[in-house]
């Protein structure tokens, strides 16, 4: 059993999305519950275990229908995929904890959309092959579009139109790319691509590298790159609490393709084709940060404020790999899972916050308060802390690591202002939101709601990973330093 | 060891009074103070160690990547902070017992006390620049938890935000300018950083390092222009103000100067900064002190003035002045706080803190008002107390500094000036608080505060009276051992003497006290010379300056973003426009050396209609359901030019797709309108439009031509030769499709399924409005399932279900498949719904189509799973040939069963979409709930 | 030929990109249309054009290339499922935002 491994993030999600499909999973909100449950538990622990193996092996692939390399498809399993996949299942066992608040009942095929969505997650981490990597994108984007509009309503039907049909505009050039890499390159696997990149006959350079530039505008769509990152802010801010905890890894699936495809693929080695995607990044990831900045200040709601929070932690990211060095990665990467975190955890809290104020729901303004103050200010004060990056939570690590990366002088000066300003645009805008939302109130609560046992308890698993993170982060020296992506 | 006990043991002490607050104040003040105690033990134990010069370190590993290391030191510098920090600290617990009221939640504000005290503790003890920082940070926060403790308070709730946005964008800066110093010497260790004075000094980067260096000490220690933060932080319970606002926190920043004097002084720059920033500080705070009504404000600008003035004595060229630095910050401490907490049981005692109100106080609390008195004479410099000693010191080196070269005598002028307006408002506090008169409607009869709130302030006064008396026997060694760490060298000479007999600095004492005495005197012409101005409220510029920058950044944001997809999708196209075409710039010729086919007729006839259909489809997209007839002409050329060029398969897929699409497409312009006026955007937008368009055909197709002029050299010959032999059919595309990328396969059903959910999402609880008649005012036929359809199309079933069946079957080894074959199927039933309406089609196939993908799903993933009976990856595939009488030789393989799941989802995912599409408009159309 | 048919996939896609910028959504699902029909035939040919290859072995000698083709039948399927969707999504926003353009009603 323990061979097929590597397969086991898709293909138990696949397996379980089918069998909440049919009796006797199939309308019975208890045990579609007890399955996800299960089955998140499974995927956390193949996640830990292909992690293991990731350390202390090689990376492992698997050939689908035992054809070799460049011919059949491989999932690759190193220490970049492994982490992610852990991400992945950490964040969606917490998610689902969340959901049963009563969330996944607000409309049809909930749990088995959400797990052809980590289906899709999980394949794109783990393929090492390019065509396939567009289908799991698909996989993902489609569950992605159904989720975003669980619960129905106006605004949600709004984000969904330009959501989707902008990411339908971006499929398209994916596969414009994917034509033209296919055409050039003779190939789809990422690691013989990256092999062959160096050896191109020189009138195909040219092309191959519109090929890999308009695959950067695809992932770059995806991460929230400037100037392709406006779907996101509404998008996020408007869909489901649940729905919005989840996407806070989709930008990351973005940066993680843009590791394995313009970090290794189209790499150092890669002899004219070197870097071709830096020139465009360097300016771009600055602009997102400050993109990212003014919509933060401008934020009027906390939904929007996390939304925004994810458009900035994109924009580091994006630095973290126009900086292209495997300390950068290793700031990144840090980065990557604290922020997916912490903004999942935002807009959980977020969430909680909404259905207890009424009316004023999460708006900036003054309003009756929440009924368990002490509890949500709790949970916003630890969030707000560890997004901002002030210590005691892992906010800081990554902040120092990304300043450290960019540490080289000419680096710095584009790197470190907008990192550092972004922290103090984050202060200010966070205190602005916890004075609001729980200190100016007026008189007194007109509804019981109360956060469900589960959301509080998927809420504090998520939180009490920056602690973890910055108390043990030491020990994450072996698997951050990627050597080979 | 003990080193760690010393933050750690108040870090443990920040839980103590959150468990303990329900055994009553007095326990919960106790125990609180207990393990706080314990550690000022610590530290006292250590304190001939320490005046014996060892090192004591104590140091563990944490985050090495980053350089963080939990790495703790105690020399004379931290050691009196510790000293201050825990003394005061303990002796604020005691005050804080009696000054909080019975209203307030005891074992928080203990707790976030104890919380600070730990973060100072922890500043003032690093040995490593990030863990400094990690303290520094964690001081801010608990002094916003602090100051919000009151969060009902609009004013606490703002000056909390205020002190936190201050102090916290000092913090970054102080962040950038400890990594460059990090990154300079190549080490975090603080005492390898004070080894490397020449490196810094040198570097490149040491004007930067400087200014944020700077900026996080003064925003902290509320230097000028940063001081506003202070009096409003004043909004806190006056314990905190005693403890953090005056006596440690805004220390904190005179701290970072002291300890990097060794390496970041003793340059120009340093210099000129420092104590024009400081001497600014120090007149400005003073004079303002002056004016103020509140005595907490008073206060409050009272200790930006001499955090001023310790900041000037650093910016002094003179290792003297940093020694007289130090010994201020000693002084300081020690009388301020006991101010403040005079102050505090003044206001809790008689309900007022405003000194118009409060007169004549002697007569009411005279054993408080004469420890008062004494703490402020200190405070005014009068000899004998412990204030008067330092500000000698200061008044000398201000004598000797050449600091601003020919212009250095301004400096002892300005000193001396600030020394007027110290002694000035301190007597206004004297004066007006305890004498001048009678109170004026307070709101208490003021009395005498508890024995116990007293003691505090009866320390500290002690002390003040102490050193001003004694200084070298009580304060000598703590000074000698503070001041070496911070010159981080032998001392030079200097004595601790009360008297110096007449000097210099002694006259400019007498000087600033007769002029302080005046000044006071005279206070009714300076009130109104001040009256003129208007008094500007840091708190409501503040609030007004963090509006107009989030009005701005709305305004910005709503220029970038104006919600609008269009803007989106023109973004995206033109930046792939861009990446796209700019390597095409340096290509020299789209055309490539393979030889290309001979043009003939048909393909020219058939490439001519494609143009204009396309051509046609654009113009006529507002009448919809002409658009739509023109489009599937576009789409039929496409599926012949498949056929034409050798790919029966995609053929034959993209003709099937074709009518489905179509139906789709026919399904939904029923609801909606059919068309649309013909300007769709303005002439301007219409052109631009156009152009953006026709340059991104121009780069794909330039991309198209220059691939299809290229020699490929490919993976595919593999496919070729093993499609026989390995996979088991004859046709490569399928062997592909369900063998050796039959991963690819799997997703794609996938995806097909998922849409179909997500559409029967979509469709949940639709309220559409349904038009009774067509766009040109026709009503629909009353015979919704004609009789000639459903006989037609009842007979056509059975046939379409044979060709489905047949064209499954070849699949392998023709064209043909599962994909296509179950969209044949779907459509055939769709057209039963057609004819026949949904209430007949329910009675005969009524199944949940949902089921019908999960079965399909579940058939190609099993059919995959099989391998792993033979320990093979997922999707091997097996193949044999067997033969039967009659039917003769034939092929089983694993692969038609993957085929069989792609079928069935296929036609579970059209048949859920298209039907319920269908069913819209019935009573069976889906509900939300998903039943 | 292969000019042509550059020009033919150029003109499609140009097309294609025109309605994809058109506010009304029913244009723009149209355009997306027209767009994967460009992009199929251009990953169709990725492969390069061959006429009278085989497309079943041992029918000629000549053989068009087959992995392209399989990319562009997931395509086609992945491309129907996300035009159904995009379609119905349209009808779902007219539904619930009253108008059929993609940023609300702008008139």
């Amino acid at each position: 059993m323990l061979q097929h491994l590597i397969f086991f993030p898709v293909l138990l999600p696949l397996l379980a999305g089918i069998f909440l499909l049919l009796p006797p999973l199939h309308g019975h909100v208890k045990r579609q519950r007890v399955a996800v449950l299960v089955v998140n538990i499974l995927l956390l622990v193949s996640a830990v275990l292909l992690l293991q193996q990731s350390i202390h092996h090689e990376p492992q692939m698997y050939m689908m229908g035992d054809w070799q390399a460049p011919f059949g498809i491989a999932l690759v399993n190193d220490k970049l995929a492994a982490i992610m996949l852990l991400l992945s299942a950490v964040l969606g066992f917490a998610v689902h904890l969340y959901v049963f608040g009563g969330d996944d009942q607000r409309g049809p095929f909930f749990h088995p959309l959400f797990m052809f969505q980590l289906m899709g997650i999980n394949g794109a981490f783990l393929t090492g092959d390019a065509f396939n990597l567009f289908v799991f994108f698909e996989i993902l984007l489609i569950a992605s579009y159904s989720l975003l509009i669980h619960g129905g309503g106006k605004q949600r039907t709004q984000a969904a139109v330009h959501y989707v049909l902008l990411n339908l505009v971006g499929s398209v050039f994916f596969l414009f790319g994917l034509g033209i890499i296919y055409a050039t390159f003779g190939t789809l696997n990422m690691a013989d691509m990256a092999y062959k990149a160096a050896h191109l006959n020189a009138d195909d350079i040219a092309l191959a590298k519109a090929g890999g530039l308009l695959l950067l505008v695809v992932f770059g769509l995806k991460a929230a790159l400037l100037p392709l990152h406006f779907w996101l802010p509404r998008t996020y801010a408007h869909t489901s609490t649940p729905v919005a905890a989840l996407f806070a890894i989709m930008t990351k699936v973005g940066i993680y393709s843009l590791w394995r495809m313009h970090t290794a693929v189209f790499g150092d080695h890669a002899g004219e084709l070197a870097n071709i995607a830096v020139f465009w990044l360097w300016p771009l990831a600055v602009a997102t940060l400050i993109a990212g900045i003014i919509a933060l200040l401008a934020s009027q709601t906390l939904k929007m404020l996390a939304a925004n929070l994810v458009v900035i932690s994109a924009g580091s990211l994006l630095l973290t790999v126009a900086l292209n060095s495997p300390q950068a990665t290793a700031a990144g990467l840090y980065y990557l899972i604290h922020s997916t975190l912490m903004s999942a955890a935002l807009f959980l809290i977020a969430g909680m916050v909404q259905e207890q104020r009424g009316q004023a729901q999460d708006r900036f303004v003054r309003s009756r308060p929440v009924n368990q103050p002490a509890l949500l200010g709790g949970f916003f004060f630890v969030a707000a802390l560890a997004l901002i990056g002030m210590p005691p939570l892992s906010g800081f690590v990554g902040k120092i690591l990304l300043l450290q990366a960019a540490g080289d002088a000419a680096d710095a000066v584009w790197v470190w202002p907008p990192v550092l300003i972004s922290g103090l645009a984050a202060i200010i805008i966070f205190s602005r939101a916890g004075t609001t939302l729980f200190w100016r109130v007026q008189g007194a609560s007109q509804n019981q709601v109360l956060a469900h046992p589960l959301q509080i308890a998927a809420t504090v698993l998520l939180l009490l990973m920056s602690p973890a993170l910055v108390i043990w982060g030491g020990g994450s020296d072996r698997f951050l330093f990627v050597s080979r992506l | 060891m003990n080193l760690f006990w010393i933050p750690l043991l108040p870090l443990l002490g920040t839980l103590v009074p959150l468990l303990s607050y329900r055994f009553g104040r007095t326990a919960t003040a106790a125990l609180t103070a207990l393990l706080p105690a314990i550690s000022l033990l610590l530290v006292v134990l250590a304190i001939p160690a320490v005046f014996a010069g060892e090192a004591l370190t104590w140091q563990m590993q944490w985050i090495p990547q980053i350089g963080l290391n939990l790495a703790f030191h105690l020399d004379g510098l931290g050691l009196l902070f510790s000293l201050l920090i825990l003394g005061i600290g303990l002796l604020v617990i005691l005050y804080a017992r009696y000054y909080l009221s019975d209203n307030d939640d005891m074992g928080r504000f203990y707790s976030y006390l104890i919380l600070f005290m730990t973060a100072m503790l922890g500043v003032v003890l690093s040995n490593n620049l990030l863990q400094l920082w990690f303290f520094w940070e964690l001081t801010s926060i608990s002094s916003f938890l602090l100051i919000s403790f009151w969060s009902h308070k609009t004013d606490a709730r703002k000056g909390a935000r205020m002190a936190l946005t201050i102090t916290g964008a000092g913090g970054l800066a102080l962040l950038g300018a400890l990594i460059l110093i990090g990154q300079t010497v190549g080490s975090y260790d603080l005492r390898t950083v004070l080894a490397s004075g020449d490196v810094l000094r040198e570097s490149a980067v040491y004007p930067v390092i400087i200014i944020l260096f700077l900026l996080g000490a003064f925003t902290k220690s509320a230097q000028f222009p940063f001081h506003f933060w202070l009096p409003h932080a004043m909004a806190a319970p006056t314990p905190v103000s005693a403890y953090l606002h005056s006596a440690t926190m805004v220390k904190a920043g005179v701290f970072l100067l002291a300890r990097f004097y060794p390496v970041l002084a003793d340059t120009e720059l340093w210099f000129v900064i420092v104590s024009m920033v400081g001497l600014a500080t120090l007149l400005l705070g003073a004079y303002t002190a002056l004016f103020k009504h509140d005595l907490k404000g008073l206060l409050a600008y009272s200790t930006i003035s001499h955090l001023g003035l310790i900041t000037l004595l650093f910016g002094l060229d003179t290792e003297l002045a940093a020694i007289a630095a130090v010994f201020h910050i000693i002084n300081h401490a020690v009388f301020k706080a006991s101010l403040f907490m005079a102050a505090g049981i003044i206001d809790h005692e008689s309900g007022s803190r405003d000194m118009r109100q409060l007169n004549g106080l002697w007569k009411y609390m005279p054993y408080t008002a004469t420890l008062a008195m004494v703490a402020a004479a200190s405070m005014a410099g009068v000899p004998l107390l412990n204030g008067f000693l330092s500000k000698e010191m200061l008044f000398a080196e201000t004598l000797h500094q050449k600091t601003l070269g020919s212009l250095s005598w301004l400096i002892p002028l300005l000193a001396t000036i600030g020394g007027a307006l110290a002694v000035a408002y301190s007597l206004r506090f004297i004066h007006d608080v305890f004498f001048n008169g009678e109170p004026i409607n307070l709101p208490r009869t003021p009395h005498e505060p508890p024995r116990y709130m007293r003691v505090p302030v009866e320390i500290l006064v002690v002390l003040c009276l102490l050193v001003g008396v004694f200084p070298g026997f009580s304060v000598g060694e703590l000074l000698n051992a503070a001041a070496s760490a911070v010159l981080y060298k032998p001392l030079p000479d200097f004595s601790l003497a009360v008297w110096h007999g007449f000097n210099g600095p002694l006259l400019m004492s007498l000087l600033a006290v007769a002029g302080g005495i005046t000044l006071y005197f005279n206070r009714r012409h300076l009130f109104a010379f001040q009256g003129q101005f208007v008094e500007l409220d840091a708190k409501i510029e503040f609030e007004k300056c963090i509006q107009w920058m989030t009005a701005k950044a709305t305004v910005i944001h709503r220029w970038l973003d104006n919600a609008s997809l269009q803007r989106y999708v023109l973004l995206l196209v033109v930046f792939a426009l861009v990446v796209a075409g700019w390597p095409l710039l340096q290509l020299e010729g789209a055309s490539g050396s393979r030889p290309q086919l001979p043009v003939n007729a048909v393909f020219l006839v058939a490439a001519g209609i494609l143009i204009i259909g396309t051509l046609a489809t654009v113009m006529f997209s507002h009448l919809r359901l002409l658009a739509l007839i023109l489009i599937s002409i576009v789409g039929l050329i496409v599926a012949i030019a498949f056929a034409y060029f050798s790919a029966p398969d995609l053929a034959l897929t993209q003709l099937s797709v074709e009518v489905a699409t179509i139906i789709l497409f026919l399904l939904s312009l029923y609801f909606l309108p059919q068309k649309t006026s013909l300007r769709d955007g303005s002439p301007r937008r219409i052109v631009r439009d156009l152009s953006i368009a026709s340059l991104v055909g121009a780069v794909i197709g330039t991309l198209c031509y220059a691939m299809l002029t290229r020699p490929l050299n490919s993976i595919s010959e593999f496919f070729i030769v093993n499609s026989k032999t390995g996979g088991g059919g004859t046709n490569v595309v399928n062997v592909i499709l369900v063998d050796f990328r039959g991963f690819d396969t799997l997703g794609e059903i996938t995806v097909l399924a998922i849409a179909g959910l997500g559409i029967y999402k979509l469709l949940a609880g639709m309220r559409l409005y349904v038009p009774a008649a067509d766009s040109d005012g026709r009503p629909w036929a009353k015979d919704k399932n004609p009789m000639m359809l459903a006989l037609v199309s009842q007979s056509l079933l059975p046939l379409a279900l044979l060709v489905s069946a047949y064209i499954f079957l070849r699949g392998h080894n023709m064209p043909g498949g599962g994909f296509i074959a179950g969209l044949i199927t779907a459509i055939a039933l769709i057209q039963q719904y057609i004819a026949h309406g949904v209430a007949w089609m329910k009675v005969r196939l009524n199944f949940p189509y949902h089921g019908l993908i999960a079965v399909g799903l579940l058939l190609a993933t099993f059919s995959g799973l099989g391998s792993w009976l033979f320990e093979r990856p997922f999707l091997t595939t097996w193949f044999d040939y067997f033969s039967l009488p009659w039917i003769g030789k034939f092929e089983l393989a694993s692969a038609m069963v993957f085929d069989l799941g792609v079928y069935f989802t296929v036609i579970g995912a059209t048949l859920l979409i298209l039907a319920n599409l269908g069913q819209l408009t019935t009573s069976e159309r889906p509900l939300p709930g998903g039943k | 030929m292969e000019t042509i048919y550059a020009i033919c996939v150029g003109i499609i896609t140009a097309g294609g990109v025109f309605l994809v910028l058109r506010a009304y959504t029913f244009a723009v699902v149209l355009g997306l249309t027209l767009l994967s029909y460009a992009v199929n035939l251009f990953l169709f040919a990725s492969g390069r054009l061959v006429i009278n290859g085989a497309a079943i072995l041992g029918e000629s000698d000549v053989y068009a290339d087959p992995l392209p083709q399989a990319l562009v039948l997931t395509a086609i399927v992945i491309g129907f499922a996300m035009t159904a969707f995009a379609l119905i999504l349209a009808l779902r926003a007219r539904a619930d935002l009253g108008n059929d353009q993609v940023d609300g009603d702008k008139d």
